[in-house]
């Protein structure tokens, strides 16, 4: 579905001129872009997505931007495992 | 089917044997997520270890409350955070609930500001950050902004269940996100300036 929207490939760089280099609803686009990453996009947004977002030069960088600080967010970022010590007293404590 | 008759019936149908089946079952395939939910939240250890312990011993009091079937991460995370704003959150350093709802009044007074808000930031400049410098632009943010993000992005957990988690409306959910990622690439953008990523 969001093919198009990775890094622009030297055929889409051609139709850069044809895109938008504005977005006048931006604000809006945001909040859709942001239901469509979280998989929370009602259907209509998800229609508007695949209409647009392939159009709007500033949608597709927030897009790109904003998938990137998710993925590093869940890639990126240490996951410690729980300290023995505290599964060794929750399990006594409830033994008790 | 005799066992479970001859056994002592608590809340809900609740036995003694059962009760220790489900929080083995349901509620310790969790205990990583919910210490890196705490250590994200009090950003201290001991805090960490204390409201992780306290958090399983009230789901194991509490058991006969949890619907078996439903969604057992989302009640022990709703218990944690119950936890932290009780019992925690008044000693530590974080700004407190008052300081929050300026916070959030700011953002919500700005909201026509905040309509053509955007930050100067390539995705290009997050790629190159590493893991410690996304935890120290998400640690930044003010507690409520950061458990949004955690919840979302790190834990991956819906709208709705986010919701029933922090007792907000589903609305709430998605603006206090928005402006959270908003306040997060300011944090990103300072990094990636002072790392010289986005020349």
């Amino acid at each position: 579905m969001n093919a198009s929207l990775n890094t622009p490939s030297v055929t889409e760089e051609a139709h850069k001129q044809t895109m938008k280099h504005s977005c006048e609803h931006h604000a809006e686009c945001m909040k859709i872009i942001q239901a469509i990453l979280d998989d929370e996009a009602t259907e209509a947004e998800k229609d508007h997505f695949r209409e647009n977002m392939d159009k709007c030069i500033p949608c597709i960088e927030s897009y790109r931007l904003e998938k990137c600080i998710k993925d590093s967010l869940s890639i990126k970022l240490e996951k410690k495992p729980c300290p023995q010590s505290i599964l060794n007293t929750i399990i006594s404590k409830i033994n008790s | 089917m005799s066992v479970a008759m001859s056994e002592t019936l608590t809340n809900n149908g609740y036995t003694d044997d059962l009760r220790y089946e489900v929080f083995n079952r349901e509620f310790m395939p969790h205990i990583d997520s919910m210490y890196n939910f705490a250590f994200r939240l009090t950003m201290d250890e001991d805090d960490a270890n204390d409201l992780v312990q306290d958090t399983y011993l009230k789901a194991f009091r509490f058991i006969s409350s949890f619907e078996q079937g439903t969604n057992a991460k989302a009640w022990l995370f709703r218990i944690l955070k119950n936890s932290f704003i009780n019992d925690y959150r008044k000693k530590s350093k974080e700004p407190s609930k008052v300081d929050y709802q300026e916070v959030e009044t700011t953002y919500n007074s700005e909201e026509a500001s905040d309509t053509t808000y955007t930050v100067d930031l390539r995705a290009d400049a997050v790629q190159e950050l590493i893991g410690d410098e996304v935890a120290n632009a998400l640690n930044a943010l003010p507690v409520d902004f950061r458990t949004v993000i955690i919840l979302c992005d790190i834990e991956g957990f819906t709208y709705e269940e986010m919701a029933k988690i922090l007792d907000i409306p589903i609305g709430t959910v998605r603006s206090r996100l928005h402006r959270a990622r908003n306040l997060l690439k300011e944090k990103l953008k300072s990094y990636a300036s002072s790392m010289g990523y986005d020349s």
